[in-house]
């Protein structure tokens, strides 16, 4: 194997402009791609007449549940009922010009009994509904067009949230939509183009772009390469020279990958960049201990710092506890080089039995534990009590020492 | 202040491994073959920090405290020693050679017009890439979990107390009565703290932002080692650029940077630079590039445990090498029964490197397929992967590309087995082990789609000779 026939092979032996032809052929494998995917996914005509009508978060009412409006949101409260949640909007505008219905929403519940509700002129008694998806905390949109209840004037839109809602959920608004080529396309880009900032899972893998796509941008590319590089061998094996032209296919395929892999790589810059000014924004410029105080963990690490005010210079034994397990591990990462224990994945604190005197006892909004100041007795759990001395308290949070 | 010193404390590491690689060169290679400033760069980094934390560890164990002049003093003198010792072998073909390489970097011999704007055009995609990294280093305080939960614990306990001290679980802790520390993996290898601590200990403080620029080096250094490698493999130099732009831009691996603290991109750089060494030492068939291979791969588990599982992944491709012949049989059957034994082993409940081995084959195909081809966490890598290998079809087998495809082979059945037989299988489905677990095969798996098109690309140029002129 050598560099001149590699060479070669990647088409500087070749007549022609090779990669220049295989980027406009990618194009084009591009644009059908694209047209295909539009073709299959917008359900009727591509140019209908309507435009999207949208109702913002203070327009909607909540029917039924607790809740209230902030900062441009509808947060439906958390509750333990079987009653659900109801959130209503008038509307009037005709089901033929709208054929698919998008509630913004987020932090849903995955196995929430979600439900898109409707009220036509037609049968104003009536009310219909049908299921929403729920992927990665959000709403997909419903497609409404194929239903036979979707007629008439519609006059009213609601959102269902059936049984128990183990925690709050966000709504910004609903927009109708009359799902034109351009509107799907629009959405395709937009969920390409969504900022994905940083958060703790973003260690274990990134979306790239928007939680939930219906056409994730890395199959588009792939897809444009295969039939480009058909489109192009095809092409080649039919022209005059077939053997010439046919001998630059290995640099009109490492021509396609780079190009579509540059496409890629140039959305996860964007993000990049986007995620490199949110990070100026909080710790630019600071110090070490003020970066920690901007951090999500800001109050946390101030009582730990009083914390540490309070213990010996030396290492001494610290025991950490908080009922959520970030509190418990971030504490104690704040508390070294103090020699610190903490159970890193369940609520639990050792037995007072194994705890001696001159250890230190750390409480961040933990639930169960009781100290006595009259009998200067400490103790969690329902667990035997034990000696200790209140050094430190603030809002839900207290430093022992165990005598 | 503090940059300056941050940046000298950097660099040392950076001078000692290049230092040494350097004075080991042998007598024939020059400097300014192809790639080789760049392989020396990049394994350099990394060969110098395993040897800057093994240093720390020998002070720790002679009981001598960290300091900036325990530490570096030492390695500064052996980084001039070996300097001296290349100068005194080469005489000044050696600065010659370091400009030649440098010269050849910006205006890379045999690229004319476009190609010659493609390659600037990468290099400045790259800088920009590694710009905002380093900004995202420099400014963000250790934020992923397991980095304040199991690796930076011990970076802090150690900078404070200037010495290595104990890690122990929950129960040794209680016994030990104050004499060992508890954080939520006391197993792991000291490698990757000790480059924490020595960032703080430059930096004459604790600073958990700061501290994590290794991160941000070794990326590069990877991204240098497989373009120096590829390039002494006679890849032409776009090629190679290419390719080590693929493996610098892994959405996945630039997360790993950006958001430093977990072990996983220095697993992969370890691996994948002890893989290019193998390849090498299979060209050359030199003991000084053996021992690379051999330093390498002890440093593999040194940073990680599932460390040894990678660094035996090496072993079938030393067969192959050894063996041209019947090295690919061999090594093909040896695989085979360590799946068996492992079969077998899965009927116990047999725990290997802190996995639970048990058979409950039910590979979480969906999580698998959304991570490798889906989601962005590597760009169209896997595609390419897949695609290369079948074009080169056959010639996987050939005697160049043998080694390289037996080790890609093993890697894949590791991964297998870890996300299908083993209790890792629950976190692949909700996608918090398998991508990470990918990244360290994965810039190894680029280099293998590089090589193996590479020999498609020879194959097809071979069997179409280009006399006719197209249109004749």
């Amino acid at each position: 194997m050598t560099n001149l026939a590699a060479d070669k092979a990647t088409g500087d032996a070749v007549a022609g402009n090779p990669p220049r032809e295989a980027l406009v052929v990618f194009v084009a494998a591009l644009a059908v791609c694209v047209l295909g995917y539009l073709a299959l996914a917008v359900p009727g005509p591509w140019f209908p007449s309507g435009s999207p009508k949208g109702w913002a978060a203070r327009e909607l009412t909540l029917a039924r549940g607790a809740g209230a409006l902030e900062r441009g949101e509808l947060i439906v409260a958390a509750h333990g009922g079987a009653g659900g949640a109801l959130v209503t909007v008038e509307t009037d505008f005709r089901s033929v010009d709208y054929r698919a219905i998008a509630w913004d929403a987020i932090d849903v519940p995955q196995k929430a009994d979600v439900r898109l509700v409707w009220r036509s002129d037609y049968a104003p008694a009536k009310l219909n509904a049908i299921p929403i998806a729920v992927a990665s905390g959000r709403l997909l949109p419903v497609l409404v067009s194929s239903d036979p209840n979707w007629v008439g004037r519609i006059r009213g839109l609601a959102l269902a949230i059936n049984g128990p809602l183990p925690q709050s959920v966000r709504i910004r608004g609903v927009v109708a939509k009359p799902l034109s080529a351009v509107d799907v396309g629009g959405d395709r880009v937009r969920e390409w183009l969504a900022f994905e900032g940083f958060t703790g899972t973003s260690i274990n893998g990134i979306t790239g772009g928007a939680d939930v796509q219906d056409l994730p941008l890395p199959v588009l590319m792939a897809t444009a390469v295969a039939l480009a590089a058909l489109a192009w061998f095809g092409l080649a094996r039919y022209l005059a020279g077939y053997l010439a032209r046919t001998a630059a296919l290995p640099a009109v395929l490492a021509t396609l990958f780079v190009a579509a892999w540059l496409l890629l790589d140039a959305r996860w810059m964007w993000d990049l960049a986007r995620q490199t000014d949110v990070t100026a924004r909080i710790y630019a410029g600071l110090g070490w201990r003020d970066k920690h105080l901007a951090a999500e963990d800001g109050p946390l690490f101030a009582f730990i710092e009083n914390v540490r005010a309070k213990l010996p210079a030396d290492p001494v034994r610290v025991f950490m506890n908080a009922d959520a397990h970030y509190f418990r591990d971030r504490g104690a990462y704040h508390l070294y080089p103090h020699n610190v224990f903490f159970e890193p994945y369940m609520n639990t604190i050792p037995e007072s039995s194994r705890l001696r005197s001159g250890d230190y006892f750390v409480v961040y909004q933990r639930r169960g534990v009781q100290f006595d100041p009259g009998a200067q007795r400490l103790r969690w759990d329902g667990g035997e009590p034990i000696a200790a001395e209140l050094l430190l308290t603030a809002p839900g949070a207290a430093l022992f020492r165990i005598r | 202040m503090d940059e300056l010193k941050l940046f000298a404390g950097l660099m040392l590491p950076w001078l000692v491994g290049m230092a040494v690689l350097v004075s080991g060169l042998r007598a024939r290679v020059s400097l300014a073959a192809p790639g080789e400033f760049a392989w020396i760069a990049g394994a350099g980094y990394l060969v110098g920090a395993f040897l800057l934390t093994l240093w720390m560890r020998a002070l720790s164990l002679a009981g001598v405290p960290f300091s900036v002049f325990a530490v570096g003093a030492p390695l500064l003198a052996a980084t001039m020693a070996a300097g001296y010792y290349a100068w005194r072998r080469d005489g000044d073909t050696l600065p010659r050679a370091v400009l030649a390489a440098l010269r050849a970097f910006a205006h890379p011999p045999g690229l004319e017009g476009t190609t010659r704007l493609a390659w600037r055009l990468l290099l400045a995609w790259l800088a920009l890439r590694f710009i905002m990294l380093g900004f995202q280093v420099s400014w963000q305080p250790l934020y992923p979990w397991d980095a304040w939960i199991g690796w930076a614990t011990k970076a802090r306990v150690w900078y404070e107390l200037g010495r290595i001290v104990p890690f122990a679980g929950a129960d040794a802790w209680f016994a030990a009565d104050g004499g060992a520390y508890f954080d939520a993996a006391p197993g792991y290898p000291p490698t990757v703290p000790l480059l924490q601590v020595w960032a703080c200990i430059v930096l004459g403080r604790w600073d958990d932002a700061l501290m994590n620029w290794p991160w941000w080096q070794i990326a590069a250094a990877l991204a240098f080692a497989v373009y120096g490698a590829l390039r002494a493999l006679s890849m032409s130099a776009l090629g190679a650029l290419v390719t080590a732009f693929f493996v610098a831009s892994l959405p996945l691996a630039n997360v790993h940077v950006a958001l430093a603290g977990y072990a996983d991109l220095p697993m992969a750089a370890f691996y994948t630079c002890a893989v290019l060494a193998l390849l090498r030492w299979a060209a050359t068939r030199d003991a000084r590039d053996a021992a690379l291979v051999a330093l390498l791969a002890v440093a593999c588990t040194q940073i990680k445990n599932p460390g040894l599982a990678w660094a035996l992944t090496l072993v079938p491709g030393v067969i192959v090498v050894l063996l041209p012949r019947l090295g690919l049989k061999l090594a093909v059957a040896g695989l085979g029964a360590m799946l068996f034994l492992l079969a077998v082993l899965a009927q116990t409940s047999t725990s290997i490197l802190g996995y639970r081995l048990h058979l409950d084959f039910e590979p979480a195909w969906a999580p698998l397929r959304a991570s490798y081809f889906l989601l962005g966490n590597w760009n169209l890598l896997w595609y390419g992967v897949f695609a290369a290998a079948f074009l080169a079809g056959r010639q996987l087998a050939s005697q160049t590309l043998a080694p390289m495809t037996i080790i890609v082979t093993a890697g894949a059945v590791l991964l297998f087995v870890v996300v299908s037989l083993t209790n890792a299988s629950a976190w692949v489905a909700d996608q918090t082990t398998a991508s990470r677990a990918t990244l360290h095969f994965a810039p190894v798996a680029a280099v293998f789609a590089a090589l193996a098109f590479r020999a498609f690309a020879v194959r097809w140029a071979n069997a179409r000779p280009t006399a006719d002129a197209p249109g004749a």
